[in-house]
């Protein structure tokens, strides 16, 4: 039987927690005025973060 | 512990020849000695471990191999052994009889394993009973909507509703903790609709409270809320992992985000505002409003000769801006998401940017128009606000703005 590795991070909620703490630092950085959020932008990032949140929880998954 | 009902009631142990013999007769005692236990461990069971094993009563599974969304027709197909196509047509054809097709195929791929699906994955008999209500219900919708002995909507609306909100709910919590819906018994199937449905019900709190504080001026504090989530997430990895946290933190920050694009401000309250000023120095430099419908009438007012600096700042709505037809208007106006309509002619999508910059002869007024609006309408116009609202966007569009250099409609 293969040792179980207990310190392996649980992906989907590794990924999710990097691509959520990246969308609160933009929407921190547009209310801030350092930066302008625009749908052009933030329809890719949005994307972008639940695109990953689903390609970590079905990588998961396939293990 | 997850339990089986339906298995433990209607499959008989591994091995035991169904209705043939007394699994406690001992084995070899005046029966086949091909059927005797070859081990220890198979003697508990009083079968033989090498006879052909009982099929157990047929099942309905997802299918695997030949599936175009979840496997549910083809599964469907296998069990009554004709063609997935019949299944599929059928499927889509009630899909426009009042939704029931949609209805039966959430139940189902909810409630219907996997082929391959282990013991521990297997649907309890409460799984399987939801789903035949749901079905049942989902006929009774097509026989009521169009006039069956089911009385009509009212009856089977509520219910069919009540089991759109528990699949939804089962629907939700499975994303959200990757237990399978219908293993268990009717508490653990309820308990997964409910905390699925509370789930919903939070995260729908969070979207509108995140956008409202957003839109309020509280921007940075929802913004610091998504960043201490996402570093909880990334912390909880480490530890066991905090999924149930995904969907929350999402319902927070994307529609943060989506008015953070919009740039809805609602500092300038809720409601219609309709401003007249009949002089020059009535005309106020801002005009602002958070949500509703921002008129301002300019044609009484007197402007004097030169530019005259004018900022429509509008959160959610419509902005009219009413103008003299012996006043040139410029404008450079920003719209989140929803149209400019200047003079006729219109832009309309998201993130749309409309500049138009034109030079007044001497002597004569030229009005310098900086538009923000979130999400709705800016429209510059000569007509009155109340025709405007009922005719703009026919065929003909209005003529304006000709009181600048060059004519009007640059």
């Amino acid at each position: 039987m293969a040792p179980v590795d207990r310190r392996r991070p649980d992906l989907p909620s590794l990924v999710a927690g990097i691509a959520i703490v990246i969308f609160g630092a933009v929407l921190l950085l547009d209310r801030a005025d350092v930066l302008t959020l625009r749908f052009a932008a933030l329809g890719p990032l949005a994307c972008a973060v639940a695109g990953a949140i689903l390609l970590a929880s079905g990588l998961v998954r396939r293990d | 512990m997850e339990t089986h009902d339906d298995d433990d009631a209607t499959t008989p142990p591994a091995g035991t020849p169904a209705g043939d013999s007394d699994p406690t007769t001992p084995a070899g005692d005046g029966t086949d000695p091909s059927e005797a236990p070859t081990t220890a461990g198979d003697a508990p069971t009083g079968g033989a471990a090498h006879s052909s094993p009982d099929p157990g009563p047929r099942r309905l599974y997802k299918s695997a191999d030949d599936r175009m969304i979840a496997g549910v027709c083809a599964g469907i197909a296998e069990y009554f052994a004709i063609d997935a196509v019949i299944v599929r047509v059928i499927a889509v054809a009630l899909v426009f009889a009042g939704g029931a097709g949609l209805l039966a195929y959430l139940a189902a791929w909810l409630l219907v394993p996997e082929r391959d699906a282990g013991p521990s994955e297997r649907p309890g008999r409460t799984a399987t009973i939801v789903g035949a209500v749901a079905l049942v219900l989902a006929v009774g919708a097509v026989t009521s909507f169009h006039g069956g002995p089911f009385g009509g909507w009212h009856w089977s609306g509520p219910f069919v509703s009540l089991v759109f909100l528990g699949l939804a709910g089962l629907g939700i919590w499975y994303l959200a903790s990757g237990e399978h819906p219908s293993v268990g018994g009717a508490r653990d199937v309820l308990r997964r609709a409910g905390f699925g449905l509370a789930l919903l019900a939070v995260c729908g709190i969070l979207a509108l409270a995140g956008a409202w504080a957003t839109a309020a001026g509280g921007g940075i504090v929802v913004a610091g809320v998504v960043i201490v989530a996402g570093l909880w997430l990334v912390a909880a990895a480490f530890v066991g992992g905090a999924r149930w946290l995904i969907l929350p933190a999402l319902a927070l920050a994307l529609p943060a985000g989506v008015v953070s694009a919009a740039n809805v401000n609602i500092d300038g309250g809720v409601g219609d505002r309709e401003y007249r000023p009949v002089t020059a120095s009535q005309v106020r430099d801002t005009y602002r409003l958070g949500i509703g419908r921002l008129v301002v009438d300019l044609r009484d007012a007197d402007l004097a000769a030169g530019d005259r600096r004018l900022k429509v700042d509008l959160g959610v709505g419509q902005a009219v801006l009413v103008v003299p037809r012996d006043v040139c208007v410029t404008t450079a106006a920003k719209i989140g998401a929803g149209d400019v309509a200047f003079f006729g002619r219109d832009s309309g999508g998201v993130d749309v940017d409309w500049q138009e910059e034109h030079t007044a002869p001497a002597g004569t007024t030229r009005l310098v128009v900086d538009g923000d609006i979130g999400v709705g309408e800016l429209a510059v116009t000569h007509e009155d606000p109340d025709r405007f609202a009922n005719d703009h966007g026919g065929e003909s569009p209005q003529p304006g703005n000709d009181a600048c250099v060059g004519g009007a409609r640059g």
